[in-house]
C-alpha cells in the first residue's frame, strides 16, 4: 500500500536575505494518525530542511511556546492533528498580528512588556514575615479567579484578536485576564496600581468585544469576559459612591 | 501604553530586521466570526440614521398636531422596516453576551441573559401600550 503523505506549506523569512516572507511546499510522510502539526514541522527539521526556524518546546499544551497559524486559524501546533486537515494541505504560518523575526518565529517582546506592565503577581499594602502564618482562601474564593490563572502566554488571543491586529498598542486579551486574575484574588491589594494601566485607552476601552480571543484560547480561558467584566467593574467603581475607597 | 521602565539587568533589545505584517481592508471578510461582528457593529449606522431622521421629526412636530404631517413615504418605510431589522439584531446580540458581561455569585449566566430578554420584551409592551393610548 501507498504510503500516506500530506503536504505542509510553511513561512520562510530570512531577515539577511527576504524582504517578504514566503511559503514554501513540503511533502513529507502521514505515518501515525496521533501526528500533530508540530510533529511535521520536527519531521521536516530533522530530515528536509534544518534551517526551518520555529519555537516549540513541551509538545503537550502547557508552555505555550508553539503557537501558529494553522491554515489561517491561530492554534498550538502540538494540538493539532494531522488527520484533521488530510488529504487537503496544511498552511502554517507565523502567529498575525506580530512582527516576524525568522520563519515562523515571532517577535514577542511587545506582550512580554504589556504583562510586566499589570504587575502580574500579588501585591500587598504591608508584608507580613513568613512566620505570620499564611494568607488562606476558601473554595469559594479561589473560584473567582482560577480560569484566569489557567493562561499558557501562547498568545494565540493576540493573533486572533484584529483590534490588536490594527493596534498593538492595545493591552490586549491575555494580559488584561491576567491582571483580572490578580485583582480577583482575596489575597491582593494591588488593583489601584494596576488600574492606570488596564483602565486607559489602550486597555480595556480599546476593546470592542470580537470575542475570538475566547474562542481560539486552548486552556479555556475567556478573556473577552475578562475584558468586559472588568469594564463594568471600572465603570461601577467610577460611577458608585465611596468606588475609589481604599480597599 | 507606556512600556515599564527596563531594569539595568535587561537585555539589550535586538537589532536584526523584523518583518512587519499588516492587515489587509479585507481582514473581516476572512471568518465567519469576524464578519458577524463587523456586521453586528454596521447596524448602529443605519439606526443613528434613523434616530436623527426621527429628531428632525420631533422638530417638525414641535409646534403641535396642526399642520403636523409625519413623513409616510414607501421609501422611508421600507427604510424603517430595514432598519428595525438591525435594530432586532443588535438587541439580540447585545443581550446575548449580557451573561458574558455581568458577574452576579451564584446566578448562572443563561439566568443572566433570559432576564435581559424578558426584561426587553416588558420595556418594548409598555412602551408599545403607551404608544397606542397615545395615539387613540
Amino acid at each position: 500500500m501507498a504510503e500516506k503523505r500530506i503536504t505542509i506549506r510553511a513561512t520562510r523569512f530570512d531577515p539577511d536575505k527576504d524582504t517578504a516572507p514566503r511559503l514554501q511546499s513540503y511533502d513529507i510522510p502521514f505515518s501515525d494518525e496521533s501526528m500533530v502539526v508540530l510533529d511535521a514541522l520536527n519531521h521536516i527539521k530533522a530530515h528536509v530542511d534544518g534551517s526551518l526556524s520555529y519555537r516549540w518546546s513541551c509538545r503537550m499544551g502547557i508552555c505555550g511556546s508553539c503557537g501558529m497559524m494553522v491554515n489561517g486559524t491561530p492554534k498550538l501546533t502540538c494540538n493539532a492533528f494531522l488527520r484533521d486537515y488530510w488529504p487537503r494541505s496544511i498552511t502554517v504560518e507565523p502567529l498575525q498580528n506580530f512582527p516576524i523575526v525568522r520563519d515562523l518565529v515571532i517577535d514577542m517582546e511587545s506582550f512580554m512588556l504589556k504583562l510586566k506592565s499589570i504587575k502580574p503577581w500579588i501585591i500587598r499594602k504591608q508584608d507580613y514575615p513568613l512566620g505570620a502564618g499564611e494568607h488562606r482562601q476558601t473554595m469559594e474564593q479561589i473560584d473567582e479567579f482560577r480560569q484566569f490563572s489557567e493562561c499558557i502566554n501562547c498568545m494565540l488571543c493576540y493573533a486572533a484578536c484584529p483590534v490588536y491586529g490594527l493596534n498593538n498598542e492595545f493591552l490586549g486579551p491575555a494580559a488584561t485576564a491576567l491582571a483580572r486574575r490578580y485583582n480577583l484574588d482575596s489575597r491582593d491589594q494591588g488593583i489601584k496600581e494596576r488600574l492606570p494601566v488596564i483602565a486607559n485607552a489602550e486597555g480595556i476601552w480599546e476593546c470592542s468585544f470580537v470575542g475570538e480571543c475566547s474562542v481560539v484560547c486552548p486552556k479555556g480561558v475567556d478573556p473577552a469576559k475578562a475584558i468586559q467584566q472588568t469594564k463594568l467593574d471600572t465603570t461601577m467603581r467610577f460611577v458608585l459612591p465611596y468606588g475609589n475607597r481604599e480597599e | 501604553m507606556k512600556a515599564p521602565p527596563v531594569s539595568a539587568d535587561a537585555p539589550a533589545p535586538a537589532t536584526s530586521r523584523v518583518y512587519m505584517p499588516e492587515m489587509g481592508r479585507g481582514w473581516w471578510l476572512r471568518q465567519r466570526h469576524y464578519f458577524l461582528y463587523m456586521a453586528r457593529e454596521f447596524t448602529a449606522v443605519p439606526m443613528a440614521l434613523w434616530l436623527l431622521w426621527f429628531l428632525v421629526e420631533i422638530q417638525r412636530a414641535s409646534n403641535g398636531p396642526k399642520g403636523y404631517y409625519p413623513h409616510s413615504s414607501i421609501g422611508f418605510v421600507v427604510f424603517s422596516v430595514i432598519v428595525l431589522g438591525f435594530a432586532l439584531y443588535h438587541s439580540y446580540t447585545f443581550l446575548s453576551l449580557a451573561g458574558v458581561i455581568i458577574h452576579i455569585k451564584g446566578v448562572p449566566s443563561r439566568l443572566i441573559v433570559l432576564s435581559q430578554f424578558a426584561l426587553w420584551l416588558g420595556a418594548s409592551v409598555v412602551i408599545a401600550a403607551v404608544l397606542i393610548g397615545f395615539a387613540r
